[in-house]
């Protein structure tokens, strides 16, 4: 499915730019993430382990960042696979200066295969954005205090 | 032969154990030390099995066994291909375990014995497989383009077929047409959905070298044959058994799906017994599904709607193999010309593989299409030239006096499509009167003057039925006075034990209860080809016949012996053998079976064999056709789309009908089905082929709650094909509905001037057509 | 379809279904009906380590009617609760709406409290208790607290329960005296979860609006309350016109998702189409009751 959004951070670019390449941050506001652990420049194992209410699911897999531009532009795919399915999310994402703060514009690309994507249809969308949601809002909190 | 049975009302003679729970299902065989298997499927539509590694589910607690595709030696190439055609150049079958590329998601890559299926499926996430996913060719239109994704690399292409068939001179008759029209008609994909699900149990016996096998198959003769080539076993060192089975509407006729090959070889190799029970998830992505194709038809008429000839190209989803050939879409072209007279015809389609769900034939196999094509282009011609849309058809329609009518094409048995018989226009009529078709527009001005939306809709439709090659059937009698009737297809719930009985019944004079029918077990009866096709009453039910009345006249002969009278002085009646016009000199029928096998001194030459039994077949030489005429009404309401079904009438011909209540069944069972796949059943598959439907929540089959009443009106033309007269009917019930509610709904929103050519709707579906049509107006 | 290992436990109490809520929490189960939860364990889509069956906790079946509030135990079978004479009485949309609810055979095991606390977005009770400004009792390791329905329901399948909590009771305002009401929802079949969905109740003073109550379902993460359309349909005369009105008014408090089923602009549509219909009947039986 495809997604995209904007959100405002009341930060300036460059700090927006350094908190979403920062691991800390990632591992902190990625709903679900329970491991993150380098393997290379801008690559990393990930464990999630992610779901709504009693649906949960584990999946092991990676975390790669791409196409960087810096401060303003990357590619970000987070994929994995598990028990009930296998899951991946590409996002790419532009920063933009606005007044004090910046203008985050990201589109994404969610497939989500198996078990899942079988029975959970109704709601994959929906939830899929709100988890999205989650990620920025937790990224807007983390910016709060350092503008 | 008396016919007190045949064609009566009875009810049947499996009813009581089934309703009483007492039915022997798959998952009913308890065999001990039976071990219980589950199969890791892909999860991926498309992609390169890098690496599989099975030890971590082998050392898994209660785990038995692992198969992956390394593990199977000789069974490990491609499965058999049914029915090959020179048209179908690639015909690619699956392996029984994938073993480097999985091409739809639910393709079956290893298989998991254990003590139980809880432990089974315990152990799936145990099996370390590393994918490397491919794009996937999944939109039908997406995957004929040039630039697709190939499903199957070394064919070059996703085309697996073309085919055209032919009658006449289709271009010079558009060329000189006063009147054309044309249009797109899309039908999505569907699944039988039936209330069981595919199972199998097997059992090795190393010492007697017996394999055993009870599958919930509709053709266990041909598994039979099949697996003891493919394990080097005698046949008569198989048996198996389709025991009572839940459902079976084509898709459980294969040879083989892949666990029809795994479960008996782990039973070999393991020794102990295996049983594989498919869940309900699991048949949404392994078991064969149907109904996808693209039309481009046209039709050309003159100005009085006399059809002068019609034209489709189609696209055909063949899914990612096609192990039953080219069925569907040949019986989709040759069902198209319907019961009316088309002078001039060319069909062609192209088979095309996508990354999704194989598919093989589903209640209809092509026969709904044809229909929806057909009836469309005529309620689009009787619009466009203001002719009312019965009247357009009764002017096509071919004419009682002109059968046996030769269409000009050949049909999936490679036989001519020759209609031996029917009566066209009096099965209109009679649908037209049923459903108060003469005063239908001034009673919806009523209803539009009320603000309501009502449609009433009318299809017509020929079946083929009663293909070959044959069935076969033994009658014996034995010493008790029971009957026993045992023949090669097997039941999915057609009331065979009942129909069948009630031909012997007549022959033997006896009743249907004491008649005990045996199908579906390879041991009982050896020869036989399948339930599918609308066949088995015809073909199987003909062979009954023939033995049965073979038994009668050893009967008489016999009996001629002991009553020292002539056999053509022998009556059979009320279980009883006797003397024409001297009812006290009776025997019972028991007694003279038990007569017929002497022990001791010599057997009269005259009687041949010993026994009353007999064992006949039947050939027929071209399928006969059914036809029938459905109408409707329904209602519709605009801010909504919601749909109500007010009424569903059925006028069917399906020659001498040997039981009403068994046709009617059939029916309702079909039409329950065909209205699923006009307004609820859609099996939906995402961008990278991934299955969204795999549930009943949103599969939605419709309840007894969602649908009306169905008035069934029956009309007979006996057949000249065979001794008995009857047409299939089996599959009837589906074949017309998707256009009689296309069109239904189309007469309901007339005011909107809404154009349906897909199938099926929704209330979504309908209101967006609504307020589209609104737009552009 | 064979669920994953689990330890199961039957509490005969509240206080013990509550210990052992406090000693699993995160990986811990209620299990009440089993109509949303067994289906999701056996596809191994939820594998709680531990399953705690509260099916014996007699105490938590009950139906309490003190005049104002009807006070309902989370294990009262929603059949039950359709059937009650006090709901009849009290608070006929709750009737109404439950007999749309799947089929009678799951309505014999769901239960009132196993549905609020599940939350599906197309669930007919959780937009009634917001609808109706009801409340929840939970009881968990910090002990009893009273939760209203605005703070309940927090996002898909999602409520602001704590896991090691136990809902307890579930409490429906009785409509007004004189008050009309209606549900009407869409599904693609009988039983189905509703396409959209919409209550409304209307109490009435001398042939005005005194006001108006609107719960929408299956029209975003949780259930609507479309502030808006209430306002604008208070102290005013009933009318077509102002049925339409409050109709806009609905469409542009819902933002639905669409899905294979029903489109997002569908169920749109209908949540305004559904409302005006609902407000027609509702306003139809203020006077029948008058």
């Amino acid at each position: 499915m495809k997604l995209e959004g904007t959100n405002t951070l009341p930060a300036s670019v460059d700090t927006v730019w350094k908190t979403i390449n920062d691991p800390d941050a990632l591992r902190s506001c990625t709903p679900g993430l329970k491991e993150l652990k380098a393997t290379g420049p801008d690559t990393y194992q990930a464990t999630l382990q992610i779901g709504i209410a009693a649906v949960k699911g584990t999946y092991a897999g990676t975390l790669s960042i791409t196409d960087k531009r810096a401060p303003t532009h990357y590619k970000i795919t987070l994929e994995g696979t598990g028990g009930a399915g296998f899951m991946k999310g590409e996002g790419s994402v532009d920063l933009e200066a606005q007044g004090n703060g910046t203008l985050l514009k990201w589109t994404g690309d969610l497939q989500v295969g198996g078990l899942i994507a079988g029975v959970g249809q109704r709601m994959l969308g929906g939830v899929g954005k709100m988890l999205i949601g989650q990620f920025f809002k937790c990224l807007e909190e983390r910016l709060g205090g350092s503008a | 032969m008396s016919t007190r049975y045949t064609g009566a009302r009875i009810t049947r003679n499996e009813d009581p154990a089934l309703l009483c729970g007492r039915g022997l299902f798959v998952d009913d065989i308890h065999l001990p030390r039976l071990a219980h298997a589950a199969v890791l499927r892909s999860p991926h539509a498309h992609a390169r099995i890098v690496r599989i590694d099975p030890r971590r589910a082998r050392a898994a607690p209660a785990v038995l066994a692992v198969l992956t595709h390394a593990d199977l030696g000789a069974l490990g190439g491609p499965l058999p291909r049914l029915i090959p055609h020179p048209a179908l150049v690639h015909h690619k079958t699956q392996q029984a375990l994938a073993s480097t590329t999985v091409r739809y998601v639910g393709e079956a890559v290893a298989l998991i014995v254990a003590e139980s299926r809880y432990a089974a499926e315990d152990a799936l996430d145990l099996v370390d497989v590393e994918y490397a996913p491919l794009p996937a060719a999944v939109r039908l239109e997406d995957a004929v383009a040039p630039s697709a994704p190939l499903v199957h690399e070394d064919a070059g292409t996703n085309v697996c077929a073309r085919y055209t068939q032919r009658v006449g001179d289709v271009e010079r008759a558009f060329a000189g047409a006063p009147r054309r029209f044309r249009d797109r008609l899309v039908m999505d994909r569907g699944t039988a959905s039936p209330l069981e699900a595919r199972g199998i149990v097997a059992a090795w016996d190393p010492r007697a070298r017996l394999l055993e096998i009870w599958d919930s198959t509709q053709a266990p003769i041909p598994i039979r044959n099949g697996l003891a080539a493919m394990f080097g076993l005698p046949q008569t060192n198989v048996r198996v058994v389709a025991p009572d089975v839940g459902g079976g509407f084509g898709p459980k006729v294969m040879m083989f799906y892949p666990e029809e090959i795994l479960v008996p070889l782990a039973a070999q190799r393991l020794g102990r017994p295996v049983k594989w029970i498919e869940d309900r998830r699991e048949h949404f992505v392994a078991t064969n599904q149907e109904r996808e194709q693209i039309h481009d038809a046209e039709i050309a008429l003159d100005e009085t709607g006399r059809i002068l000839g019609v034209r489709t190209v189609f696209l055909y989803d063949a899914g990612a193999y096609c192990p039953y050939g080219l069925i569907v879409p040949i019986v989709a072209g040759t069902t198209l010309p319907g019961p009316y007279r088309v002078p001039n015809y060319h069909c062609e389609f192209t088979a095309v593989f996508t990354n999704k769900t194989p598919v093989s034939p589903y209640r209809g196999a092509g026969r709904p299409h044809g229909v929806f094509v057909m009836e469309r282009l005529l309620d689009r011609a009787a619009h466009d030239l203001g002719i009312d849309r019965a009247e357009i058809r009764r002017r096509n329609l071919i004419q009682p006096d002109e059968f046996p009518y030769d269409v000009g094409l050949i049909y999936q048995d490679n036989a001519p499509v020759q209609y031996d018989s029917g009566d066209y226009p009096r099965c209109l009529g009679r649908a037209a009167e049923m459903i108060g078709y003469a005063d239908w527009r001034a009673q919806q001005e009523t209803y539009r003057a009320a603000g309501r939306y009502l449609g009433l809709g009318v299809a017509c439709y020929v079946e083929g039925t009663g293909i070959g090659p044959y069935e076969g059937c033994r009658v014996t009698v034995e010493p008790s006075g029971k009957v026993f009737a045992a023949t090669g297809v097997g039941t999915q719930g057609q009331g065979h034990m009942t129909a069948f009985a009630q031909i012997v019944a007549d022959h033997l004079g006896v009743t249907p209860r004491d008649v005990t029918v045996r199908t579906g077990d390879t041991a009982a009866f050896g020869w036989g080809t399948g339930t599918f096709a609308s066949r088995a009453a015809v073909v199987a039910g003909t062979a009954v016949s023939l033995a049965a009345e073979a038994v009668r006249e050893k009967a008489r002969i016999v009996a001629a012996t002991l009553l020292e009278a002539r056999p053509d002085e022998i009556e059979l009646a009320d279980g009883k053998v006797f003397v024409r016009g001297v009812p006290s000199r009776a025997l019972p029928l028991g007694e003279v079976a038990a007569a017929a096998n002497p022990l001791r001194f010599a057997m009269p030459r005259e009687w041949e064999s010993p026994g009353l039994e007999a064992t006949r077949y039947f050939a027929p030489p071209r399928g006969t056709f059914s036809n029938g005429v459905h109408a409707c009404i329904v209602e519709i309401d605009p801010e909504t789309g919601a749909l109500s079904l007010h009424r569903y009438v059925i006028v069917h011909d399906c020659g001498r009908v040997l039981n009403p209540l068994i046709v009617e069944g059939q029916i309702h069972g079909g039409v329950a089905q065909g209205l699923g796949g006009a307004f609820w059943e859609k099996l939906v598959y995402d961008a990278q082929g991934q299955p969204l439907t795999t549930t009943f929540m949103d599969y939605l089959l419709p309840t007894a709650a969602d649908l009306p009443s169905f008035e069934v009106g029956h009309e007979e033309t006996p057949t000249p094909l065979n001794p008995l007269g009857v047409k299939g009917a089996g599959e009837a019930g589906v074949i017309p509905v998707g256009a009689a509610i296309a069109q239904a709904v189309e007469d309901a929103l007339r005011p909107f001037r809404v154009h349906i050519t897909e199938m099926p709707l929704s209330p979504s579906r309908v209101w967006e057509l609504v307020a589209g049509a609104r737009r552009s107006a | 379809m064979k669920p994953a290992p689990f330890e199961y436990h039957c509490p005969r109490t509240v206080d013990e279904g509550t210990a052992l809520l406090a000693e699993y929490g995160d990986d811990a189960k209620v299990l009440a009906g089993g109509q949303s939860l067994v289906p999701l364990m056996n596809m191994r889509l939820a594998r709680p380590a531990n399953l705690i069956d509260i099916n014996r906790i007699e105490s938590l079946a009950y139906i309490r009617d003190d005049g104002r509030t009807l006070r309902i135990g989370a294990l009262t079978r929603q059949r039950a609760t359709e059937r009650a004479p006090q709901v009849s009485e009290r608070c006929p949309l709750l009737r109404d709406a439950l007999r749309l609810v799947g089929h009678a055979q799951i309505r014999n095991r769901g239960t009132i409290g196993g549905s609020i606390a599940h939350a599906d977005p197309a669930a007919e009770l959780t937009a009634i208790l917001v609808a109706l400004d009801g409340e929840v009792t939970a009881r968990g390791p910090k002990g009893t607290r009273v939760i209203a329905a605005r703070d309940l329901f927090v996002s898909y399948l999602t409520t602001s329960l704590d896991p090691r909590e136990l809902l307890t009771e579930v409490c429906f305002p009785a409509l007004p005296a004189g008050a009309g009401w209606s549900w009407m929802e869409i599904a693609r079949r009988h039983g189905d979860f509703a396409l959209a969905g919409v209550g409304v109740v209307l109490a009435a003073r001398g042939g005005t609006i005194a006001t108006a109550r609107i719960g929408l379902t299956g029209v975003g993460p949780t259930p609507v309350r479309p502030a808006e359309a209430e306002r604008l349909l208070a102290g005013r005369s009933p009318s077509e016109d102002l049925w339409k009105g409050a109709a806009e008014a609905v469409r542009a408090a819902v933002t639905p998702d669409g899905d294979i089923h029903a489109s997002a602009e569908y169920r749109t549509h209908v949540a305004g189409v559904l409302t005006q219909r609902a407000l027609r009947e509702a306003w139809e039986r203020v006077r029948e009751a008058a």
